[in-house]
C-alpha cells in the first residue's frame, strides 16, 4: 500500500491529516475515471441526438 | 446575583462553557472566540442553520454572570427538555446525528467556516429531531488544511455505525465504555473479513489504523484544498446514507409483544383503563419504562404530553423513532435503556455525563407489562423496584402481572421458582412503602391488575 512509501507525520490528535490527503487523492482518481466512463457511455447513448447549440444572447 | 453552576462536562473548550443559573442553561463565550463568534453571525451561517432547525438558536444576554475577565458575551440557548447520550440511541438516531453533522459541516464550509470538533455529544434530540447544540464549535475555514475533526467523526459516528452494520448486533452501547469514540484499530479488529472488501472500510478504517499506528519523523508537507475536503465529506455522507438498520432483515422476536399472548381485547381494555387513570390529572411529562413497541408511548403522546420511551430492545426503539419521524411528532424521545443496567455516570470524576436516572425525572411514570421482567426475569426484589420507580416521578401507573398470567408461567417454566413473595400482597407491601393507591383495577379478561400510585 502506498502509505508504506510516504514518510509523513501523524499526530494522534491531529485528526488524521495524512489519511485525508490519501483518501482525497484516491477518491479524486476514482471520480476522474468514473467521470470518464460516464462520458464515454453518454457519448454512445446520445450519438443519435443533435449536439446542443448555444444561443448567443443579443445585446 | 444568581448562583452559577458550571456544567461538569464543559471544560475542554477554551472558547467558552455551559453553566446553569436560575434553572436555565447558558453558554458563556470567551474573548478568544469573539472573532469566530462574530463571523458565525456575520457570514449568515447562524441564520442559515437555525432557519433549517439544524443548530440550536439562542438569544444574546448582556450580563457577565461569572465576572470572568475572559468574558465576551453570554448566550441563552433554546432550552432542551431532555438530555440523552449517543450510547442510548438506536442505529437510525445515531445515523441521523451523523448526517446532520456532515450537513452542517458542508453548509459551514460554504460560509467560510468549519467544525472544530465532531463529537456525537454535540447533538441532542429536540422536539423529535437531532439538533446541533455546540454554537462554539465553528472555526474559521482554512482550505489548505484537512478537517481537524475527521478522526473524531469517524470514531464517534462512522465506526459504531459500521460495527452495527457488519456485526448485525447492538454495538452502540460500546460508546459508553469508549466515551471518546471507538478507535480505528479496535474497529478493524472487530469487523468481519467480508468488510475488508468494502472501499469505505479500507479507506476510513484500515488506512486510518495503518497510518496512525506508524511512528514517523515529522514532515509537514501536506497540501489540501476545498475540493479534496469535499471529496472526503461526500464520501463519508454517501457511506452513511448507504448503511441501513438491520431490523427489516431480521425476523427474530424482539420481546414482542407480551400482550400478544393475551389477545387484542386485552390491549384495548388496558388502553381504556390507562386513559381513564390519566384523565383529570395535571401532568406534562411522562417516562414510559419498558415501552416495547411504544403502543402506550403513542397513547400519551397523543394527549399532548412530552414522553420519553425507554426499552432495552433496540429494534423497538428504532421502530418507535421511525414512527416519530414519519409522523413528525415533536414530543416523543425513544431511548435504548436496559433498566437492570441503565446508563451510568461517566467521564472524569464520573461527572461529565450524568446517569440515566438523574436526567429523566418526570411527572408520570408508566411501568406496563414490565414488573415481571424485572422481578422474575432479572431477580430484582419488589422493594428495590419500587424504590427505583419512585426516584423518577410522583405518579406511577404500574401493571402487576401475577403468577396466573401466561407470560409469568412462561418465565417461571425455565427457571427455579424462588419468588415466594411474588403475589399481589407482596407487591403491595413493597410499593406501599413509597406510594399510596389512587386507583386499582383488574384488566378485564386477564389476571393482571393496573394501579395508579402516588408517591408519598
Amino acid at each position: 500500500m502506498i502509505v508504506n512509501m510516504i514518510l509523513l507525520y501523524v499526530d494522534p490528535g491531529s485528526g488524521s491529516y495524512l489519511v485525508q490527503v490519501i483518501i482525497a487523492a484516491i477518491l479524486g482518481a476514482l471520480f476522474y475515471f468514473k467521470n470518464l466512463w460516464w462520458q464515454i457511455k453518454a457519448f454512445f447513448t446520445r450519438k443519435k441526438e443533435e449536439p446542443p447549440v448555444e444561443d448567443k444572447p443579443d445585446e | 446575583m444568581n448562583k452559577i453552576v458550571r456544567h461538569p462536562a464543559s471544560f475542554k473548550d477554551p472558547a467558552g462553557f455551559i453553566f446553569e443559573s436560575g434553572g436555565k442553561i447558558y453558554r458563556q463565550v470567551n474573548q478568544r472566540y469573539a472573532d469566530e463568534f462574530k463571523l458565525l453571525i456575520d457570514s449568515g451561517l447562524y441564520a442559515k442553520l437555525t432557519s433549517q432547525k439544524q443548530l440550536l438558536s439562542h438569544s444574546a444576554v448582556a450580563d457577565n454572570f461569572t465576572g470572568d475577565n475572559e468574558w465576551f458575551t453570554t448566550i441563552l440557548p433554546e432550552q432542551l427538555e431532555h438530555i440523552s447520550y449517543p450510547y442510548e440511541w438506536s442505529f437510525d438516531q445515531l445515523r441521523d446525528a451523523a448526517l446532520l453533522t456532515l450537513s452542517i459541516l458542508k453548509t459551514a464550509i460554504t460560509h467560510g467556516m468549519i467544525l472544530k470538533d465532531a463529537t456525537a455529544f454535540n447533538i441532542q434530540f429536540h422536539k423529535g429531531r437531532p439538533v446541533f447544540i455546540d454554537t462554539l464549535s465553528f472555526g474559521k475555514y482554512d482550505p489548505e488544511k484537512p478537517w481537524v475533526a475527521y478522526r473524531q467523526f469517524c470514531e464517534q459516528f462512522l465506526f459504531p455505525l459500521y460495527l452495527e452494520h457488519y456485526l448485525k448486533t447492538d454495538m452502540i452501547p460500546l460508546l459508553s465504555a469508549h466515551h471518546t469514540g471507538i478507535s480505528a484499530s479496535l474497529t478493524a479488529r472487530l469487523l468481519p473479513w467480508r468488510s475488508k472488501w468494502n472501499l469505505g472500510v479500507r479507506l476510513h478504517v484500515l488506512l486510518q489504523r495503518n497510518v496512525s499506528e506508524r511512528k514517523q519523523e515529522p514532515n509537514p508537507r501536506i497540501t489540501f484544498s476545498k475540493t479534496k475536503l469535499m471529496n472526503v465529506i461526500l464520501h463519508l455522507e454517501s457511506i452513511i446514507k448507504g448503511l441501513k438498520n438491520r431490523y427489516s432483515e431480521q425476523t427474530t422476536w424482539s420481546n414482542y409483544y407480551d400482550e400478544t399472548i393475551l389477545g387484542p381485547q386485552y390491549l384495548a381494555a388496558k388502553e381504556k383503563l390507562v386513559t381513564e387513570f390519566l384523565t383529570g390529572m395535571e401532568f406534562s411529562t411522562v417516562l414510559d419504562l419498558g415501552a416495547n413497541d411504544g403502543h402506550f408511548t403513542r397513547l400519551v403522546a397523543s394527549m399532548g404530553k412530552d414522553v420519553v420511551a425507554a426499552d432495552s430492545d433496540s429494534k423497538c426503539i428504532n421502530g418507535l423513532y421511525a414512527y416519530a419521524k414519519e409522523t413528525k411528532s415533536t414530543n416523543i424521545l425513544p431511548l435504548v435503556i436496559d433498566l437492570s443496567n441503565p446508563s451510568p455516570a461517566i467521564g472524569f470524576g464520573n461527572n461529565e455525563r450524568a446517569a440515566f436516572g438523574s436526567r429523566m425525572k418526570s411527572d408520570v411514570v408508566l411501568a406496563l407489562a414490565l414488573i415481571h421482567h424485572l422481578v422474575i426475569g432479572k431477580n430484582i426484589p419488589f422493594d428495590l423496584v419500587a424504590n427505583y420507580f419512585a426516584s423518577f416521578g410522583k405518579i406511577l401507573i404500574v401493571e402487576f402481572v401475577p403468577r396466573e398470567d401466561e407470560k409469568v408461567k412462561q418465565l417461571l417454566s425455565s427457571r427455579e421458582d424462588v419468588f415466594d413473595d411474588y403475589d399481589e400482597r407482596g407487591f403491595e407491601k413493597s410499593f406501599l412503602r413509597h406510594y399510596s393507591i389512587r386507583k386499582k383495577q383488574v384488566i378485564p379478561g386477564t389476571f393482571r391488575v393496573l394501579y395508579s400510585l402516588e408517591r408519598i
